[in-house]
């Protein structure tokens, strides 16, 4: 039997695991719904809520603050990267996890694919359509309220695409988590929603407490929300934000090589423990 | 050189048991230093109970379970050192009906499955045919299996198995819950399997399964292998003693236990009938069974046990347990 090798075995298994999301997704039809509502009802609601408790100044304040009165781009743009960093950290982190209450992960390891391939592999789906349906969201909403800044949205769109490497990286470390502790949404939750409050989703990280800012600045969302505001907002190019755009790159080299470390290690006592068909 | 070497493989499982903050730890010999070998071209079975340490050891071979100590060789590959290639040489078929995606076809399993093990797309699509029409699946191939019967489910993880055609193939129960049809079906396969050459461990507590498949047969205990051989040469060692089965209602350990200290039974076991707790076999190996019998009956009778049926037999697979355990296959 011949069987192929370096990256035509990588793009192999992906493309197989990725199709067998989408085979799932099409026999769940349910969950395309969720998707494509998510991202208006959260921007509604806080968009709801700056207007209605914010009082007459509402808007006034807000540009101040924030340095645009554009509430519905600047907030459009922290809530589609929240939820795509959200996606991406829960699917890596709960895709072993799902393998594993279907009873399949033991399958999956029992193959010779490389487990980084397997573990991207497994929540492609939900991160492609996902990120999708935000480009789109977030490109029409540009489109239609900013025209002006559409030509930017490639740029914007770079700096998002440079923002998942790391945050394939922290689901790595959930992933080892939840495959040695089980109960993956206890994790994955808890910090996707800390993660709003800290990288700027709603507003200027700039207003946080100092000590704040500081754990701010070690997690990548909060470039990749401010980067992004900056190349549509204030007009600026991957040129202007560079230093910004350096931190980012180093988190997506930091990021997946910890994670990656710590799965492994967590991966290695749970094979010692014989958890992998553990419900 | 063996395709399967295996080096004084243990598993001990660390677990804590008690209630919550008065947890006592608590060490489990699941595998306790087992050795053998198997070339290439020869079923290997690993008789044994629920619980003997077969399935362990079919996970610690296929690189799910970490070891605790000793090593074993897969077509040359260590476990503990090149894992990747330990996979790469292995087809396995694990128990259970889950193994497979439910959401998915038949089809469509055998495709994923061909793409994680890095099958040559075209050689994965002939091979897919192939195997789908060796498994009697092939006319539903585009079927849910979420929509298959537990014996197609069974055939679908079965040819799951022997996919990538490797070297090695490792079964764990693979006819356990099948139909009689089916279960030849897969017996059959393996026996042309090991015709082209594959190294095959099998496990199993079916007895008549591992006689009549295995080249040679470890039977497994406890962790241990108390007994290594051909089932032939397994079953000389008690063919010295007559088996007698006695078929009965009402047996207990208690019985069991007093037919123990009659003086011309070597071994008795006991095996109660699964369906019902009241029914149950006896098992007694003699020296000279015909002298022994009317003096097991007479003390059965008095102890108000209803015979059924008595029957002198070959010894099988399930003697040669009892001899070296004293227990049933079935305990």
């Amino acid at each position: 039997m011949r069987t192929v090798s370096g990256y035509k075995a990588t793009i192999g298994a992906l493309t197989a695991i990725f199709w067998k999301g989408i085979r799932h997704y099409t026999r769940y039809p349910g969950s395309f719904v969720l998707i494509l509502v998510m991202p208006f009802l959260f921007t509604l609601m806080i968009f709801g809520m700056g207007q209605f408790v914010g009082g007459s100044n509402a808007s006034l304040n807000f540009a101040a603050r924030t340095g645009t009165s554009n509430i519905l781009v600047y907030e459009i743009l922290g809530s589609a990267v929240w939820m795509i960093g959200w996606v991406v950290i829960e699917d890596v982190g709960v895709a072993l996890r799902d393998e594993q209450m279907k009873g399949t992960l033991e399958q999956n390891f029992l193959a010779p694919v490389n487990r980084v391939t397997l573990l991207i592999g497994l929540s492609l789906t939900d991160i492609v359509i996902t990120s999708a349906v935000f480009v789109v969201v977030v490109g029409v909403t540009i489109m239609i309220t900013l025209p002006a800044a559409a030509l930017s949205l490639l740029q914007a769109f770079v700096v998002l695409l440079i923002g998942l490497i790391p945050l394939f990286g922290i689901g790595f470390l959930f992933a080892g988590f939840v495959l040695r502790f089980k109960e993956p949404y206890v994790f994955t939750q808890i910090l996707n929603l800390l993660f709003a409050t800290l990288t700027g989703t709603y507003y200027p990280v700039s207003l946080l407490p100092y000590w704040v800012q500081f754990l701010s600045g070690a997690l990548p969302q909060t470039y990749v929300i401010e980067n992004m505001r900056r190349i549509v907002l204030a007009n600026q190019t991957l040129v202007d934000i560079y230093g910004s755009m350096f931190v980012l790159l180093v988190l997506a080299l930091a990021y997946p090589t910890f994670g990656y470390a710590v799965f492994k290690q967590l991966e290695k006592k749970a094979s010692i423990t014989g958890e992998f068909s553990k419900y | 050189m063996n395709a399967v070497e295996v080096q004084s493989l243990s598993k001990i499982f660390e677990t804590k048991e008690g209630p919550l903050l008065r947890k006592v730890p608590k060490k489990v010999v699941a595998v306790d230093g087992i050795s053998f070998s198997v070339p290439k071209g020869e079923i290997f079975g690993l008789l044994g109970p629920n619980g003997a340490g077969k399935t362990t050891t079919i996970k610690m071979l296929c690189t799910l379970i970490t070891p605790t100590s000793g090593d074993a060789f897969i077509n040359g590959n260590s476990l503990a050192s090149d894992q990747q290639k330990v996979r790469e040489s292995l087809g396995v078929m694990l128990t259970g009906e889950r193994t497979l995606y439910w959401k998915l076809t038949g089809r469509e399993n055998l495709e994923y499955f061909a793409a994680l093990y890095h099958l040559d797309p075209l050689d994965a699509r002939k091979r897919i045919d192939e195997l789908l029409d060796l498994v009697g699946l092939k006319q539903h191939e585009h079927m849910l299996v979420e929509n298959y019967s537990t014996g197609m489910r069974v055939r679908l993880s079965f040819a799951k198995a022997i996919l990538n055609d490797a070297p090695v193939l490792l079964f764990d129960e693979p006819t356990a819950s099948l139909d009689p049809q089916s279960s030849r079906l897969i017996r059959d396969t393996i026996r042309s399997l090991k015709k082209e050459g594959h190294a095959i461990i099998l496990t199993t507590h079916n007895m008549e399964e591992a006689d009549l498949l295995s080249d040679r047969v470890a039977i497994i205990d406890r962790g241990s292998i108390v007994a290594l051989g051909s089932p032939s040469e397994l079953k000389d060692k008690v063919k010295s003693s007559d088996v007698i089965e006695i078929e009965a209602r009402n047996l207990s350990d208690r019985i069991v236990n007093a037919l123990e200290t009659f003086s011309e039974v070597s071994k008795i076991a006991l095996a109660t009938d699964p369906q019902s707790s009241e029914k149950g076999s006896l098992r007694i190996h003699a020296e000279k069974g015909k002298e022994v019998l009317p003096k097991v009956l007479e003390f059965l009778v008095r102890k108000q046990v209803s015979v059924t049926k008595v029957s002198f037999i070959e010894p099988t697979l399930e003697d040669v347990f009892i001899s070296e355990t004293g227990r049933s296959l079935r305990d």
